[in-house]
């Protein structure tokens, strides 16, 4: 991406010029139509509804919530999601095909039946409780259900596929020579993943980290069907605005508020991952 | 046996097919040696075997007087230069050279001196802090080699490094690496499947094919001496004139031809199909004073090749006649000519025919 910017203008750029399009009436300007609801009061502008927001305590724990399960769900994605990427590039045949299968086939089962499909295994007398029971590492059967930890791993569970996909796609780049010459040179298996393999992987680490994050910094349905009213994060306080409460100006400030905080850490991370892979 | 690398039996299949079949060779302390062979006869499994990163069926590896047989590549102390380089792509050509002395905890400053002695070896001092993906071919092949060499490693293999560089490049790199290797005193297994590289870089070079060794030898006795008829074939040119053997004694054969009798070295039986080879640059054209073997064909071909002239004669289906001269020898020659040739009986080698 640092060495495009540099390049004069392409002209296969114009090839994105009907996407560009779409996106702009679709998606930008009723979005920029919405956002200004945030800062346009009946005198003109103002900044007094996101000051209102800010003095409200009750926003800053949603603004917590919303951040604490993005970063869980990403957190468990990345753990769960970075072997699976390497096993899936590195396998052959039917292995591949199979694998490749159960990461994408997920996509096609809409979130409402996952997340009820969820809640009947994180009830109290659900399948997670009777195996945690049995295998006796639970003394008495636990309800994940409307609980954060539910909640994460119901969502990290719909999120997966973005994570492993991107590092898949760079993973099966990476020359397996590579890994052999670090190991004709003396490195150890750990100091060729710290010092070859972790790098190159990086890039897709970031995209896959992106993905995930924005989408679950975002996710309505989910939280709704996994946890429920009690809980709240920015995505549902904006929904609970706009349906029910019927205050738009609420809900656009705290749309604002959700997209600020998207972009900062989206593009904050994209820096950070830029300054490992220099200094790795 | 006080040889540096010993490789004993060693033999590898893959999904039934076996590739190496049992392959014995030593290297001793600071030599060069090649294994030259056609693609797929089993070279580049046995080196990838005595680097560790390929498990034997069967056999051993002993590297100075150690069995490192079952030791993982990381312990071995055994540097490989791959054919594509294998260059970490992510970091400069210093930090490139720098990665097995920091893999191994050598002191910074250690590291420092270590790289700028090593990129200044391969004459690539002045592209320390160049990424690798900017660089050519040839300097590609030259951090390769450095980075491969900057931690001392006891044995070097070397897996074609060169095939992937233009002909006039590669004949530099080739003369370069063997000044630096023999200026290092490194041991060195070369793998190749060129034969002028083998016989110009080697001490000695072992002829693989179909995952045996066919011969072990220094290059002018693989080239004048070739010890079956693959190697024969497989280096260099030969004519080759087809007969049946009608005396034998004292390592001397004679045969009988369409050209009429031939004297070779060799022992077969009398009786046995046989063909006589000879190298093309030891047979002279209309020679004043017949030494040993003379014949007389029809010239069909002269194939003019800048420093050498080739000419090629017709023979029976099967057989072939090539002479090669520094020049056409003075005379007005066109094919269709018939020229005497003459070749003595020691560069003439009988080699019982593949088909009886």
């Amino acid at each position: 991406m640092r060495a495009r910017a540099r390049e004069p203008l392409d002209p296969v750029g114009w090839l994105a010029l009907p996407a560009v399009a779409y996106l702009l009436f679709i998606y930008a300007l009723p979005l920029l139509l919405l956002l200004a609801h945030a800062v346009m009061g009946p005198q003109g502008f103002t900044l007094a509804p996101l000051a209102a927001f800010f003095a409200d305590p009750f926003n800053w724990q949603v603004i917590a919530n919303t951040l604490r399960i993005a970063a869980l769900v990403t957190l468990v994605c990345l753990v769960i999601g970075y072997p699976t990427a390497f096993a899936l590039a590195w396998s052959a045949g039917w292995t591949q095909v199979i694998l490749l299968a159960a990461i994408i086939l997920p996509l096609s089962v809409g979130v409402v039946v996952k997340a009820f499909a969820w809640q009947i295994v994180l009830r109290r007398d659900g399948v997670l409780s009777s195996a945690m029971m049995k295998l006796g590492l639970w003394d008495e059967p636990l309800r994940l259900l409307f609980t954060e930890t539910g909640l994460v791993l119901g969502a990290a569970n719909v999120f997966l596929p973005f994570m492993i996909l991107p590092i898949y796609s760079v993973v099966k780049l990476i020359d397996p020579r590579l890994n052999e010459a670090g190991a004709t040179l003396g490195a150890t298996p750990v100091y060729r993943f710290r010092r070859v393999v972790l790098p190159l992987t990086l890039p897709g680490v970031v995209t896959g980290v992106v993905f995930v994050f924005s989408l679950s910094i975002a996710m309505y349905v989910i939280p709704s069907l996994l946890i429920g009213d009690r809980f709240q994060t920015l995505a549902t306080l904006i929904g609970r605005s706009f349906l029910f409460m019927r205050n738009e100006q609420l809900g656009s400030t705290t749309a604002t508020v959700l997209l600020v905080l998207a972009v900062a850490v989206v593009v904050g991370s994209g820096v950070l991952a830029r300054r490992l892979g220099r200094s790795a | 046996m006080s040889d540096f690398l010993v490789i004993t039996r060693a033999a590898k299949s893959f999904a039934g097919a076996r590739v190496l079949d049992g392959v014995d060779l030593g290297v001793k302390r600071g030599e060069f040696v090649s294994l030259l062979g056609p693609s797929g006869c089993g070279k580049t499994t046995l080196l990838r075997i005595v680097a560790g990163l390929l498990a034997p069926d069967a056999g051993t590896v002993r590297l100075d007087g150690e069995d490192i047989t079952a030791r993982p590549p990381h312990r071995r102390d055994v540097g490989v230069v791959f054919q594509n380089y294998a260059l970490f792509p992510h970091l400069t050509v210093a930090e490139n050279v720098a990665f097995g002395l920091a893999a191994r905890r050598a002191p910074r400053e250690r590291i420092r001196a270590t790289v700028a002695r090593f990129l200044d070896l391969v004459h690539m001092q002045d592209f320390a802090d160049r990424s690798v993906r900017a660089l050519s071919g040839g300097q590609q092949q030259r951090v390769a080699v450095a980075r491969a060499l900057a931690v001392g490693p006891k044995l070097l293999l070397l897996d074609e490094p060169f095939s992937a560089l233009d002909r006039k490049l590669r004949e530099t790199m080739q003369i370069e690496l063997k000044r630096l290797l023999r200026e290092l005193s490194t041991t060195a297994v070369f793998v190749t499947h060129d034969q002028d590289e083998a016989l110009m870089m080697s001490d000695r070079i072992a002829v693989i094919s179909r995952g045996a060794i066919e011969q072990l030898a220094d290059p002018a006795t693989i080239y004048h001496r070739p010890a079956t008829p693959f190697v024969l074939g497989f280096v260099g040119l030969s004519t080759r004139i087809s007969g049946s053997v009608i005396e034998a004694h004292e390592g001397q054969v004679v045969l009988s031809t369409p050209h009429g009798r031939l004297r070779a070295s060799g022992s077969l039986p009398p009786g046995a199909k046989a063909f006589v080879a000879v190298r093309p640059e030891r047979i002279e054209v209309a020679p004043t004073a017949g030494k040993g073997n003379q014949i007389e064909l029809p010239l069909r071909d002269v194939v003019f090749q800048g420093s050498k002239v080739q000419l090629h004669f017709d023979v029976a289906e099967g057989d072939r006649v090539i002479v090669e001269a520094a020049q056409l020898p003075n005379l007005r020659i066109e094919p269709g000519a018939r020229l005497r040739l003459s070749f003595a009986a020691a560069d003439a080698i009988a080699f019982q025919s593949e088909s009886s």
